[in-house]
């Protein structure tokens, strides 16, 4: 079984420092994935471990044998590397030609190839599925077509080590799919050890055994997948927020991204307030939005377990919350009470409403009345979701009575309220140049 | 359906070299038939049974079953004037095609040719210094003097611009054509220099940097033929890796080549070879730059066939073009250099409007 170590990795481009103290190993029968920003050292080390980038400090270990010290031929029967982006050929070249050149370390000078290199180059291509193309010229494939080839001509090396960097990036999801089984199953059957960069962070999960997180070019976190794919983790090297759950479905870690931090949202905005009233899932997008363009989000009464209460608690919002499936007592109405006084704004979404929620109205009703804006988002009739005998519709249409808004959209309420917010947030200031 | 489709991908791709050897019979005859002509032809026709008898007459053993029907004179033309010429357009064919084939290949660029990293602008500056200032080196003739000053010049030049463009981590592309153009041009402007001080030996710099064959005898082949036959079978056990370096140099590297030892090793077996050509023939144009662009059209861009096809088919062409030139405007020869582009660019021309494959890169 192969083992590849790097070793205290330096490397400069020029007197730029690229990578620094870039320590780890990699196993035969282990898929790793190498993840990290633009910029971040990824493709240069995977340069330095095919021993086209020699690093100022450091080295590379293959079976503890130095890659630098060791001959290119050599080298390359060991570990292949499948580029990202195979460069345009203007002097004609079947794929098969292209393939075969992945035998070149196998062959003498003077050789040609013989029967057993042509086997294993089909061998390779019927994996990726390209050997139809065979005699194709390759400045004809599209470039999902000749990321395959590159990956066929990686395998057709033989290799113990095969170094892919993002081998999916211009696969369509089929495509994508079937690669990354099939590099699973070599790794897993034949003992491969793969090192591959992935922009995909779910892809990654799925996939691999181990994660490295590169940043500025070090190593930020090593290890498995849910040790490396956290969101403490993505936060600092990504700078982006992201939520990283289990799937369901398919057992692996599975990251959603918020978005980028917004710097934008200036002070003032930030003083807008808006209280949701919602379960049953109708808030959750909504909160998401309003969160990202920078207002304060509260939420409440919502149930444990709902998804809008998951949502609230995802994203860090104030929420008033209720044991399942129990009506909303007393005591979590006056907090829901005290948190809409506070509020610039009270959106109630087109939820469903039962006894259990209906207290959630009166709490909206009592916003209308001391005069904050209120707006009702009206997707779906009420009729439908109303499980309270018509008790909420009568509610529903004294709010309107009283002066709450019906909208009919979310675009529409995210609108208005950008638009309040503006009004409110120059009324501040100018208020303040009074003084 | 599978089984057939094996059969036909992979027999064809084996098949291959069958076709290749083809070519090269066809390129073989081609170029002897060019030579046979070449020796034929000129102010003195002679017939072909002659030029044979001549040659064969020179072979042990066999040379005894001729009959002399020629006269001495014939024999003298034939063995000391026409077959060094023809023998030399044929060197020197072979050294341009295979030393424009290298450097295109290493340098990716189709219009790269054998003088790109500054050979013909360093020996025409030395043929210019020789002929201008009629330096003599001590105990060599003046005949001599020219090639031998070239050559050293040529390398020197080469030498030069491959110091200019190396750097800590190995001699990158773009540095040396760029380090070649700067040289180059410094150079081309010291031989307009010259010229102009030149006075009455500025025509015999001119048909020295047009290039031909005014003066070959058999010591300029003994000299250079070793050198050149050396360079091409050299070069020609890198084409394989020439091959994967279309690819890039990164991916070679990858793929097992030392790129840059063999990208050296190619720049100086290329350069010793153009330096050997020039020596001969002065500066000769077109050939280095087309014929294998040509023979790519012909034969495709794999290497361990386009490097000993453009050779024959460089040595071929040549050897033609120096029949016209000698012959075009009687009594009148001209230098050979003026012939090349003038037949060689129209057939170019045709190859290329019939194939409509060759493209050109970033143009």
């Amino acid at each position: 079984m192969v083992t590849l170590r790097i070793c205290g990795v330096d490397c400069y481009y020029e007197s730029i420092k690229v990578l620094e103290n870039v320590s780890f190993s990699i196993n035969g029968g282990e898929f790793v994935g190498l993840l990290g920003p633009n910029g971040s050292g990824k493709t240069t080390l995977l340069r330095t471990i095919s021993r086209v980038l020699k690093p100022k400090a450091g080295t590379v270990y293959l079976n503890n044998a130095d890659i630098y010290k060791m001959k290119s031929r050599e080298v390359a029967r060991n570990i292949a590397v499948a580029p990202q982006d195979a460069i345009m050929i203007d002097f004609d070249l079947t794929v098969l030609d292209a393939v075969l050149m992945g035998r070149h370390p196998y062959m003498g000078r003077f050789k040609m190839e013989n029967e057993r290199d042509l086997a294993i180059a089909r061998r390779a291509m019927e994996l990726t599925n390209t050997w139809h193309l065979a005699e194709k010229r390759i400045n004809e494939l599209s470039s999902g077509e000749r990321q395959r080839v590159m990956i066929a001509r990686a395998l057709a090396q033989e290799p113990k080590v095969l170094l892919l960097d993002e081998p999916t990036v211009h696969l369509d999801i089929n495509n994508q799919l079937e690669i990354m089984d099939i590099l699973k199953k070599l790794c897993m059957k034949e003992g491969l050890a793969i090192l591959a960069v992935f922009h995909d962070f779910n892809l990654a999960a799925r996939y691999c055994d181990y994660l490295i997180l590169l940043n500025k070019g070090k190593i930020v976190s090593v290890g498995k997948v849910e040790e490396v794919l956290t969101s403490e983790n993505i936060k600092e090297v990504f700078q982006v927020d992201v939520f990283v759950k289990r799937h369901p479905i398919t057992g692996t870690l599975h990251v959603i991204p918020i978005s980028p931090m917004k710097e934008k949202t200036s002070v003032n905005n930030r003083r807008f307030h808006v209280h949701i009233i919602c379960g049953g899932g109708t808030g959750a997008q909504l909160m998401k939005t309003l969160f990202e363009e920078g207002f304060i989000v509260t939420t409440g009464v919502l149930h444990l377990l709902d998804t809008d209460h998951e949502m609230a608690t995802l994203l860090g919002i104030t929420t008033v919350s209720e044991a399942p499936f129990s009506p909303i007592t007393e005591e979590n109405h006056k907090e829901n009470l005290k948190i809409i006084s506070k509020a610039n704004a009270i959106i109630v979404t087109s939820m469903p409403i039962g006894y259990g929620n209906l207290l959630n109205l009166k709490a909206a009703l009592a916003a209308v009345e001391s005069g904050i804006p209120t707006f009702i988002i009206e997707d779906t009739p009420i009729a439908q979701r109303d499980f309270t005998n018509g008790e909420a519709q009568k509610l529903l249409s004294e709010l309107k009575k009283k002066g709450a808004i019906s909208v009919r959209s979310q675009n529409e309420v995210l609108h208005l309220l950008n638009r309040l917010r503006a009004k409110i947030c120059t009324e501040v200031l100018s208020y303040e140049q009074i003084r | 359906m599978r089984s057939c489709q094996k059969s036909t991908t992979e027999t064809r791709y084996l098949k291959r070299i069958a076709k290749w050897f083809s070519t090269i019979f066809i390129l073989l005859f081609s170029s002897f038939t060019s030579i046979a002509l070449s020796s034929m032809i000129g102010p003195m026709p002679i017939s072909v049974d002659k030029c044979f008898g001549i040659i064969l007459r020179r072979i042990p053993i066999l040379g005894g079953l001729i009959n002399c029907n020629w006269t001495p004179q014939e024999e003298i033309v034939i063995t000391q004037l026409r077959l060094p010429r023809a023998l030399s357009t044929v060197l020197v064919g072979v050294a341009l095609s295979i030393a424009g084939v290298v450097f295109q290949g290493i340098f990716r660029n189709p219009m790269a040719d054998p003088y790109v990293l500054g050979v013909a602008s360093g020996a025409g500056f030395g043929a210019s210094l020789a002929i201008v200032f009629g330096i003599s080196l001590p105990s060599i003739s003046l005949i001599y003097t020219i090639p031998i000053m070239a050559s050293v010049c040529a390398l020197l030049t080469v030498f030069l611009v491959y110091t200019i463009a190396r750097t800590s981590y190995g001699i990158p592309i773009l540095r040396l054509l760029l380090a070649g153009i700067a040289v180059s041009s410094f150079f081309s402007s010291a031989i307009s220099i010259l010229l102009v001080i030149a006075g009455e030996e500025a025509h015999a710099v001119f048909s020295w940097l047009f290039g031909g064959f005014p003066i070959v005898g058999w010591e300029f082949i003994y000299v250079t033929a070793p050198i050149i036959l050396f360079c091409s079978v050299t070069v020609y056990a890198y084409s394989r890796d020439l091959n994967i370096m279309l690819l890039g140099e990164e991916q070679a590297q990858q793929l097992g080549v030392d790129v840059e030892i063999v990208k050296r090793n190619l720049i100086i077996l290329a350069s010793i070879m153009t330096a050997a050509a020039v020596s001969v023939s002065g500066i000769i144009g077109f050939v280095g730059l087309i014929v294998p662009h040509m023979m790519r059209l012909i034969v495709g861009s794999d290497h361990r066939i386009l490097i000993p096809s453009s050779a024959l088919a460089g040595a071929t062409l040549l050897t033609l073009c120096d029949i016209v030139a000698r012959i075009m405007l009687r009594p009148i020869i001209l230098p050979t250099g003026m012939v090349t582009a003038m037949l060689g660019a129209p057939f170019f021309t045709y190859l290329l409007a019939k194939s409509g494959r060759l493209k050109l890169r970033g143009s």
